[in-house]
């Protein structure tokens, strides 16, 4: 029984050490850092970036965020840390750097990976059932929620509301949106 | 010895669950309500016993005890004790031992605190809450037992999974997506009560589930924000949500339970929605079983998936089980459910929560068919596609924006009849601010447009919800002359589960600016250092000071220390990215380190470095306003606390 009280005070301290810990481990290393002498600042390596530059690296991130790393499960070549993912990264750069289009470095890793490198399945043939089924449920939800409200106004607002119903909740959802919406477009 | 108790008590626990669990059906059936006492007793004896199972696992792995299975896979002797012990829900097999002590703790919770209630529903409640823990202990015997016997006992173990022992968030994070979790079994077993004893058609169950739906809702949203905080300090991409199938299946179950509790209160004040928030409970439940099967079956990879095994037809049976059992009993009691409510007007809250529960199922049904999309497609075409974060977001993105927007325009509407007049100028103030808001964001240079919606909608829907805070205290100082503070603190107490209601809105509107500012200004820069060289991002110049390398027990570490200079050259600030090099690892586990401040942070990872410690390369990441979003999860939960705390009257 004992040993079961020593054990629970055990675990309790750890649970309140462990912060303590973390803090202390953190200062320490701030104090290492801060005993060492500075060292001289030089400038930035690379230089600096030129309007092309910064076009294919847009490309690029765009492009590498939408290929799978092959090793990290459902992180794209663009968010992740890994070596692999860092030397297609280099891939994707120099395919568009050389000219191809996007579709081109696609197809390139498509054929060397099959379709599972793409995050976002190819939009047609069996594919378009993922992409069709929310939609489907959308619309046909809409109707239902529409009919629905219809005929729960239908006799007690007098049939005025009845014939508004649908319009007033299908203007309620998108008039005041397209006028908050409208600086935007 | 500890094993011995663990496994005789989790054999009495079975059997305490299986003869409970039939015990209150057949004395009601045969009019001994004189029995009923038996299946309360089950429901405390299962609970003591599975504590004292769990305690013995703990027990095990504090004293290193190799000769128990779960132990000698998860258990190192080099592991500091705090993660040794928080292993109990590193793997599978413990992760189930301690899902059935939440699902025991929380059914004594309700036999205990429903004891006086007259009628069958909680006896039966009682009996659905025993039968789903007989079908984890059936798991803890079978094929997930935890307590095998190791023989020989080997000297030592391999520690847990490196991911799970190299931050403190996963003492948090595991626990509350468990209490949120199993919570959701709570409300389906009131469900079934209902539907069994034949009150499914009055409010009195709907009142008992909805408390313990907010409360299992309140610690799934901290579960799933305490998740993206540890996917953020743990993983070294800088990001936080990865629409990955393990945090899939933690946030569908979250959406389906967000629509009840939204649209349980169209039942509550209109009689109406019976049949459709009884199959909202019964789908949250299911949900959160199948989200289990997925991720623990093996069938899906994914980054925090760290269990797998062969007891993925125990949950699909399951599953079969709860889904036939329910329609069964829903098709039986199809007449109580049935409702001739009426709406006096189509323009009024009720409609909004109408289209906010269609909104909330598309969503759902969006990512639970991603999810399970790459199943569909290798078994139709025997070809693997993915489906990741290009499809989620550009799917469920204009649903979010919509919501944003509705959240704004249902609390301004009032029940039964409101008018687009009243509406337009109750909106004005939230559109300018959603205005402005936009051609800030515009004017900070963003093209993506759902950056501009989210940021536009986040705007306009706080500002309504503020709103209903000004106009209440307005009311109450005109009515009674009270002072602001005043006034606010009765609004809070006259209408708790309103006002905190639009505590959690405010906090999903915290959380949303989060997201759309780091999503939309997030920048990076990776640079290889020579220690003395810097880098700049932005404002944020980073002076490599050192790479460095150190021994610890259970792990190498490599990490480099870098300071953030001040425009004076003075350095401001020290961080150490690190790569901790575990033994059982192949690849070494990231570990960022992170300056925060409340309009952002730097996020530092230390990505490669040279043995001789010549040079690093390191990247920095700015993130704009990411800690809202943590901000924003605990605002959250402290809405759902005010709206569900318990007062005297309601209670």
């Amino acid at each position: 029984m004992s040993r079961v009280a020593l054990g629970i005070v055990a675990v309790a301290a750890m649970l309140l050490a462990a912060p303590v810990a973390r803090a202390q481990s953190a200062a320490q290393t701030a104090k290492d850092a801060a005993s060492q002498a500075p060292a001289a600042v030089r400038p930035p390596p690379g230089g600096t970036i030129s309007a092309a530059d910064s076009v294919l690296e847009a490309r690029t991130s765009a492009l590498a965020s939408t290929l799978r790393c092959p090793v990290c499960q459902g992180l794209s070549i663009q968010d992740s840390p890994s070596e692999l993912a860092q030397q297609m990264r280099s891939v994707v750069r120099d395919h568009l750097a050389a000219g191809k289009t996007d579709r081109e470095v696609r197809a390139y890793f498509i054929s060397k990976y099959g379709e599972w490198i793409l995050l976002s399945p190819q939009p047609y043939g069996f594919n378009l059932l993922v992409y069709a089924l929310p939609v489907f449920l959308l619309v046909g939800g809409l109707g239902f929620v529409v009919m629905k409200v219809r005929s729960w106004t239908a006799v007690s607002a007098n049939g005025v509301a009845a014939e508004g119903a649908a319009a007033a909740i299908a203007g309620q959802a998108s008039e005041p949106e397209q006028g908050t919406a409208s600086p935007v477009d | 010895m500890t094993r011995l108790v663990a496994v005789d008590a989790l054999w009495f626990a079975l059997i305490a669950c299986a003869v409970g669990g039939i015990v209150a059906p057949i004395a009601i059936a045969r009019g001994k309500r004189q029995w009923l006492p038996f299946a309360q007793a089950a429901v405390y004896a299962n609970f003591a016993l599975v504590t004292i199972a769990t305690g013995a696992m703990m027990w095990a792995l504090a004293t290193h005890d190799f000769s128990i299975s779960y132990v000698a896979q998860v258990g190192s002797r080099a592991t500091p004790l705090f993660y040794t012990v928080i292993s109990l829900w590193g793997a599978l097999e413990g992760s189930i031992l301690f899902w059935a002590w939440v699902l025991a703790l929380y059914s004594a919770i309700v036999v205990y605190t429903n004891r006086n209630r007259p009628g069958n529903l909680v006896p039966y409640a009682a009996s659905a809450l025993l039968i789903i823990a007989l079908f984890f202990h059936i798991l803890l015997v079978g094929p997930a037992n935890p307590f095998h016997l190791v023989s020989p006992v080997p000297l030592d173990g391999p520690g847990p999974n490196p991911l799970l022992q190299n931050h403190i968030l996963m003492a948090v994070h595991p626990p509350l997506l468990y209490l949120g979790y199993v919570g959701m079994s709570v409300p389906f077993a009131f469900a079934v009560g209902a539907l069994l004893s034949g009150e499914a058609g009055s409010d009195g169950w709907i009142r008992l589930t909805r408390r313990w739906t907010l409360l299992a809702w309140a610690f799934l949203a901290a579960a799933i924000i305490a998740g993206m905080w540890w996917s953020y300090e743990v993983l070294g991409w800088g990001g936080y949500w990865a629409w990955d199938p393990v945090e899939n299946a933690s946030f569908i179950p979250f959406l389906t339970a967000t629509a009840f509790l939204h649209s349980v209160m169209v039942q509550e004040r209109r009689g109406m929605l019976k049949l459709w928030n009884i199959n909202l409970v019964v789908g949250t439940f299911a949900l959160t079983i199948l989200g289990t099967f997925l991720t623990r079956s093996g069938i899906i990879s994914s980054v925090h998936a760290f269990t797998q095994g062969t007891i993925g037809y125990y949950f699909l049976a399951f599953i079969a089980v709860v889904l036939i059992g329910s329609a069964i009993l829903i098709a039986g009691n199809s007449d109580s459910l049935r409702t001739d409510g009426r709406f006096d007007a189509p323009v009024a809250r009720e409609s909004v929560f109408l289209l906010n529960n269609l909104l909330l199922t598309v969503f759902m049904f969006t990512v639970l068919v991603g999810t399970l999309f790459p199943l569909v497609a290798e078994a139709a075409r025997g070809v693997k596609v993915s489906v990741g974060e290009p499809f989620f977001n550009r799917m469920t993105l204009p649903v979010i924006v919509a919501l944003l927007f509705l959240m704004g325009v249902g609390p301004a509407l009032p029940w039964k009849r409101g008018s687009i007049e009243d509406l337009k100028v109750k909106m004005i103030p939230g559109t300018i601010v959603g205005v402005i808001l936009a051609a800030i964001v515009l004017l900070l240079g963003t093209r993506n447009v759902y950056g501009v919606l989210a940021f536009a909608f986040a705007g306009f829907a706080g500002t309504l919800n503020i709103g209903e805070y000004v106009i209440g205290v307005r009311a109450r100082r005109a009515a009674h002359g009270e002072s602001v503070l005043t006034a606010l603190r009765r609004l809070f107490g006259a209408n708790q589960r309103r006002y905190g209601g639009y505590v959690a809105h405010l906090g999903i509107i915290v959380v949303a600016v989060g997201i759309a500012a780091s999503s939309t200004f997030r920048t990076e820069r990776e640079a290889t250092l020579k220690p003395g060289e810097t880098m700049t991002l932005g404002k944020v110049t980073a002076r490599l000071k050192d790479v460095w390398g150190r021994n610890e027990p259970q792990r190498d570490v490599i990490g480099a220390t870098v300071e953030l200079l001040a425009a004076s050259g003075e350095p401001y600030a020290v961080l150490s990215p690190r790569m901790n090099i575990y033994p059982m690892s192949d690849q070494p586990i990231p570990t960022p380190d992170v300056r925060s401040t409340p309009f952002g942070d730097t996020y530092m990872n230390l990505m490669s470095f040279r043995e001789d410690g010549s040079s690093a390369t390191i990247k920095i990441i700015n993130e704009p306003l990411v800690p809202w979003i943590w901000f924003g999860g605990g605002v959250i939960c402290l809405g759902a606390l005010i709206s569900g705390w318990p007062t005297r009257r309601s209670a």
